[in-house]
């Protein structure tokens, strides 16, 4: 596969890239995931490569998932944690990612609270920066793997309706995955609560919709997003219970979507809060189709990545 | 040679009307008359045809953490930053270690000063116990010992009880309160202006109402009082109307925006560069069209610095994580000029108004004006000097300039403090 086009170093958000850059990922990631069905020993693409999972806050799927991506392409993996590192000692991100960097990292995925944070890092160490979630952001390889998932199961997602359902303004999620999906001239509706999805988001280019039933009519995929009640105070809704009420998408509320419309999440899930697991577990969820994509797209990221300046795959 | 001349420049003294090409005298540290026997001998003559000559300028605020010094701004680095742009009277906010809460430690600060400025230092002290909100300072024995203003500023006294009571106290010995309106329940976490950019890029609002409600608040405290309160750093469409409407009912308001907010709309933060970071946030295109509206027609009286120096370790890290503020008295009047010039309304006197006379009036010391007797704070401007700003080149200690690489036309070439030049430019 011809990836002489790719030029970037690292990947720090979906705004940057062009529809180009995006098909060329998910094809790569197309290609790999075809190469994980087989034997993947002899495929050391990036031995010899060491790459560094810098994560500064809590995750289990994004952290584990560019770990096994990394180690199937026979790359070495160390991963560091906020509390396991020395910026428990008062050590700057600046010179945690310096040191990481003169111990001979060749890329760092980086995970942090600021928005910014990889932008940041991106122009201090000289190494590949994968953004794996800076704050409310931006959150690419999820993204990417969301919109790996929907053209799987749609073909493409050219002129499709998706509807991001949740906690928007908190979420790097619905970010990345609004950039992502327009990009690829989906029309996106971005729906909850008014204060969690205040109307400014229609300058992006989103529609906004507070009204439930009105934003899962006619979509042909639903995301839904885990409220993030650990980042919100109670101002910006009463409870989860009300929540559940109003926004969470029930048995009785599946009636609103289409017949097949398919139903997203990035995990983890608040089971009974903003998803029962009835339809969490039904044939329309792809929610397990999500983690095992993020892998290929994440061997995708990290080869474009690391590689850049290659001619060919 | 005792009197010194300033001769063949355009002098701009709002005070006195006067904005014609004459020459300016003074002796020792005072202005005075042209003298009626001149005899060149003893007249010292600096040529400063086809420059501005105007009298030296005065901020509302500035902040200063460290007043001993050593490799971080101070007192020293501070008042030659400030000489070099142009002042020669600075008001320190009282965010200080050791702050200005007792005699002893004014006292102590004051010698600083007194020691190690080239410009004047004036002291404002906190509104309440170490700016904290919750108790009263002692106004009464702050002023004693030689503070001019009262403030919680970078703070905002939150309990609209204590912030009455304060002003109503201080309008007792007629200290003029200034107050930095915000309330912090709608900001706590606000790191940009709320508004489309900010929710693009993640980061937290601080919305334009968490200023306006306290401006507002600040309006019907001094309705009812019958008394000055001064706010500083307005940054939004919003407040300007307020403060408009207040002013027009002859309510004791007055205002201050920093160069900044006239400079700059949110766009600047576009890559989360930390030094276009502070507080309150550059807002929208629409809020500074409207300040410079609002600072020509006169219903904001100043422009302020708001200088807030940071070492680089402090200031360039993560977006969200680096303290608000930025430095300026390098470049404060040479960006005003640039931004300014090309408006309708523009002018000189109007310029001088708001960085020096009305600054001096809201004050009330002695600057601000040319008048014959007043002490020789006189600053010179050449409009024509091409130049590029560069924070490690500069007085100030601190890097966290908005203008880094910046080039300007227009710089000040001479600051004289006292009669005595605290800058010339080499």
């Amino acid at each position: 596969m011809d990836i002489s086009n790719w030029t970037r170093k690292s990947l720090l958000g979906i705004e940057e890239l062009s529809y180009n850059e995006i098909t060329q990922i998910l094809e790569l990631a197309k290609l790999f995931k075809k190469e994980t069905e087989g034997d993947m020993s002899n495929k050391d693409y990036l031995r010899g490569k060491r790459m560094v999972n810098l994560f500064m806050e809590p995750s289990t799927r994004t952290r584990i998932a560019f770990e096994v991506a990394a180690k199937s392409l026979h790359a070495d993996v160390i991963s560091v944690a906020e509390q396991s590192s020395s910026l428990t000692k008062g050590e700057t991100l600046r010179d945690t990612a310096m040191n990481i960097q003169a111990l001979g990292a060749d890329a760092i995925v980086l995970r942090h609270s600021s928005p910014g944070a990889s932008l940041f890092l991106s122009k201090i160490v000289d190494v590949p920066i994968i953004n794996a979630g800076d704050g409310a952001h931006e959150h690419p390889s999820q993204a990417l793997l969301d919109l790996y998932t929907l053209q799987d199961k749609l073909g493409s997602v050219e002129g499709k309706k998706i509807t991001i359902l949740g906690d928007i303004l908190f979420s790097r999620v619905a970010r990345s995955n609004f950039w992502a999906l327009s990009k690829m001239g989906a029309e996106v509706t971005l729906a909850g609560p008014s204060t969690l999805v205040p109307k400014q988001f229609e300058s992006m280019g989103a529609r906004v919709s507070h009204n439930l039933e009105e934003a899962l009519q006619d979509a042909d995929a639903v995301m839904l997003l885990r409220i993030q009640h650990e980042r919100q105070s109670s101002s910006h809704f009463p409870s989860l219970a009300e929540y559940t009420k109003i926004f969470g998408l029930n048995k009785d509320r599946k009636q609103w979507l289409k017949k097949g419309a398919l139903i997203l999440h990035p995990g983890p899930v608040n089971r009974g809060v903003e998803l029962d697991s009835e339809l969490a577990d039904s044939p329309q969820s792809v929610i397990l189709d999500q983690v095992s994509n993020g892998i290929a797209v994440r061997m995708a990221i990290l080869y474009l990545c690391t590689m850049q300046g290659a001619t060919s795959l | 040679m005792s009197i010194t001349c300033l001769q063949g420049g355009r002098v701009i003294d709002p005070v006195n009307g006067v904005n014609n090409i004459q020459d300016v005298y003074f002796e020792k540290e005072k202005i005075i008359a042209k003298p009626s026997n001149i005899d060149s001998k003893l007249i010292s003559i600096i040529d400063v045809r086809d420059k501005i000559i105007f009298p030296g300028l005065v901020d509302l605020r500035f902040h200063l953490k460290n007043i001993t010094g050593g490799q971080t701004e101070n007192i020293l680095s501070a008042s030659h930053a400030a000489a070099a742009g142009g002042y020669s009277s600075v008001l320190l906010m009282p965010d200080t270690s050791p702050k200005p809460d007792n005699s002893g430690t004014i006292q102590f600060i004051q010698d600083r000063i007194l020691k190690e400025a080239c410009v004047k230092i004036h002291l404002c002290g906190n509104l309440t116990h170490n700016g904290k909100g919750e108790q009263l300072a002692p106004l009464g024995s702050l002023q004693e010992t030689g503070v001019i203003a009262i403030t919680d500023c970078p703070n905002t006294t939150q309990n609209n009880q204590i912030f009455s009571k304060g002003v109503e106290y201080a309008s007792m010995f007629g200290l003029l309160v200034i107050d930095l309106p915000r309330d912090i329940s709608l900001s706590r976490n606000g790191s940009a202006h709320d508004g489309p950019l900010a929710l693009k890029m993640g980061l937290g609002g601080y919305p334009r109402i968490a200023e306006e409600l306290y401006v507002q608040r600040a309006i019907s405290i001094a309705q009812s009082i019958d008394t000055k309160i001064h706010l500083t750093s307005i940054s939004s469409k919003g407040s300007v109307e307020l403060i408009k409407s207040a002013k027009d009912k002859g309510i004791k308001i007055s205002a201050d925006v920093t160069a900044n907010h006239l400079c700059f709309n949110e766009n600047c933060i576009t890559g989360f560069n930390p030094n276009f970071k502070m507080s309150p946030p550059i807002r929208e295109e629409i809020d500074r069209l409207s300040l410079v509206d609002a600072l020509l027609e006169g219903t904001i009286d100043c422009i302020s610095t708001a200088h807030t120096p940071f070492q680089e370790h402090e200031k360039n890290v993560e977006y969200d994580l680096s303290p608000a503020g930025v430095i300026s008295f390098e470049t404060n009047l040479s960006s005003c000029y640039q931004t300014l010039l090309g408006h309708k309304e523009f002018c000189w006197t109007k310029l001088i108004k708001a960085m020096s006379s009305n600054p001096s009036r809201i004050l009330e010391i002695d600057s601000g004006n040319l008048s014959i007797d007043m002490p020789a704070d006189i600053a010179v401007f050449d409009p024509n000097i091409e130049w590029e700003y560069g924070s490690r080149n500069g007085f100030s200690q601190a890097i966290n300039s908005p203008f880094e690489k910046h080039l300007f036309k227009g710089k000040i070439t001479q600051t004289f403090v006292n009669g005595k030049i605290a800058f010339e430019l080499q």
